[in-house]
């Protein structure tokens, strides 16, 4: 009854008991801080040109490249359980061919970036100097609420957008939204709410207006060959 | 000490005790499986490729039904890809159309490029068929233990050796 093996094993079992408990209780804490992001997007220029998908591809496709302004507040996203926030933003856009024409059934992400907690800093894959820099800036807290905050000025798209089709250009009714997915230290992953639940609120704005991509941009030298 | 060998009885009922943890064990995950409609509801992380969100040896729980909506952009799904058997864990960064014939292109938030390399030949985008789940839930570290035991074999041997100890010189 009281050999050392079972000793062992009883100390062994009592170890994981407490540490689902505790990883159980931060995981739930979540639902007690509240959320209420908030941001303002607006497109600034846009471009559709025509390009190749990589460089030894014989295809050609077109893409727009989206300008954008951000300015938002994520900074109730981060407490003590956030790993890192992954905040994106996308371009949607109907299809005309679809029933629904005015459903955005087509998703696109033009931008995304990820903030992380300081204590998750270490795990960037960045360089030592950003690396140093990063660990500098929230020297001595564990939560860094201000990293919610971002503002985006002409904002340059991380990723030139196209269709299956190859063809961007004069489509109509793009619309731009800011989305983000909180990812937990342990717990559950969340991303934007389409709806308040309790303590979390939906994002305030984060959506663009209504735009429509232009046509194709002519390259200088073409124009003048043709007059 | 070897109480086990000198009584058949004893030695019949740790058999039995070893088979119902077993079959217990794999009940829970098949349970798991039809519950979130998933071939594998719980994965390890493999590779770096989602860091920092997601580290080797991370636990990821699956949900692979579409109750409430479709799965959808800035969602992290892990698929197969037809021909390979390592499933993949990474974030669907574009959607065009709706319903199981929509083309998903996915993305890992450590990766520079998208997917479309890492695909069969010939194709550039998933559907929904290829994937066998969203993730949902997540542990740190804990199957860590799996990948050890598939890197380092003899890790095997020792475990089953010291588990065979363990039931020999277990008395009662």
């Amino acid at each position: 009854m009281h050999s050392s093996v079972v000793r062992v094993q009883n100390v062994f079992g009592f170890f994981t008991t407490v540490c689902f408990a505790v990883a159980a209780f931060i995981a739930l804490s979540d639902y007690y801080s509240p959320r209420t992001p908030s941001a303002t997007l607006a497109v600034k220029d846009i471009q559709v040109v025509r390009g190749r998908p990589h460089y030894y591809s014989t295809k050609k496709e077109e893409y727009a490249h989206i300008r954008f302004s951000l300015s938002s507040d994520l900074s109730t996203l981060f407490t003590w359980n956030t790993k890192q926030v992954f905040v994106y933003v996308s371009a949607s856009w109907p299809d005309a061919s679809a029933p629904n024409k005015t459903a955005h059934v087509n998703e696109a992400v033009i931008w995304d970036t990820i903030i992380t907690s300081p204590s998750a800093d270490h795990l960037q894959n960045i360089g030592p100097a950003a690396m140093k820099k990063l660990l500098k800036s929230a020297k001595g807290n564990a939560i860094d609420p201000s990293r919610g905050k971002l503002e985006l000025k002409n904002q340059k798209p991380k990723y030139q957008i196209t269709a299956p089709s190859g063809n961007v250009a004069n489509i109509e009714n793009v619309v731009l939204k800011l989305h983000y997915n909180v990812q937990p230290w342990v717990g559950i992953l969340t991303w934007t709410p389409q709806m308040d639940i309790l303590r979390w609120k939906q994002v305030k704005g984060g959506v663009s207006k209504a735009f429509k991509l232009p046509a194709i941009k002519v390259k200088e030298e073409k124009k003048k060959a043709a007059k | 000490m070897l109480s086990a060998l000198q009584n058949p009885r004893y030695a019949a009922a740790q058999l039995l005790n070893f088979g119902l943890i077993l079959s217990t064990a794999f009940m829970m995950w098949k349970g798991l499986s039809v519950i979130s409609d998933s071939p594998s509801p719980i994965v390890v992380v493999l590779s770096g490729s989602m860091e920092p969100a997601f580290q080797r040896g991370d636990l990821l729980f699956l949900w692979n039904r579409n109750w409430m909506e479709e799965t959808k952009v800035g969602e992290i799904v892990v698929y197969n890809v037809k021909g390979k058997d390592i499933p993949i864990v990474h974030r669907v960064v574009r959607k065009f159309g709706i319903g199981s014939k929509a083309k998903l292109l996915t993305k890992g938030d450590n990766n520079l490029a998208d997917d479309t390399e890492l695909y069969a030949r010939g194709q550039d985008f998933l559907v929904r068929e290829d994937i066998i789940g969203s993730v949902v839930a997540y542990i740190p570290f804990v199957g860590y233990v799996t990948i050890m035991l598939s890197e380092h074999p003899w890790l095997k041997t020792v475990m089953l050796g010291l588990m065979g100890l363990m039931v020999v010189l277990q008395r009662e």
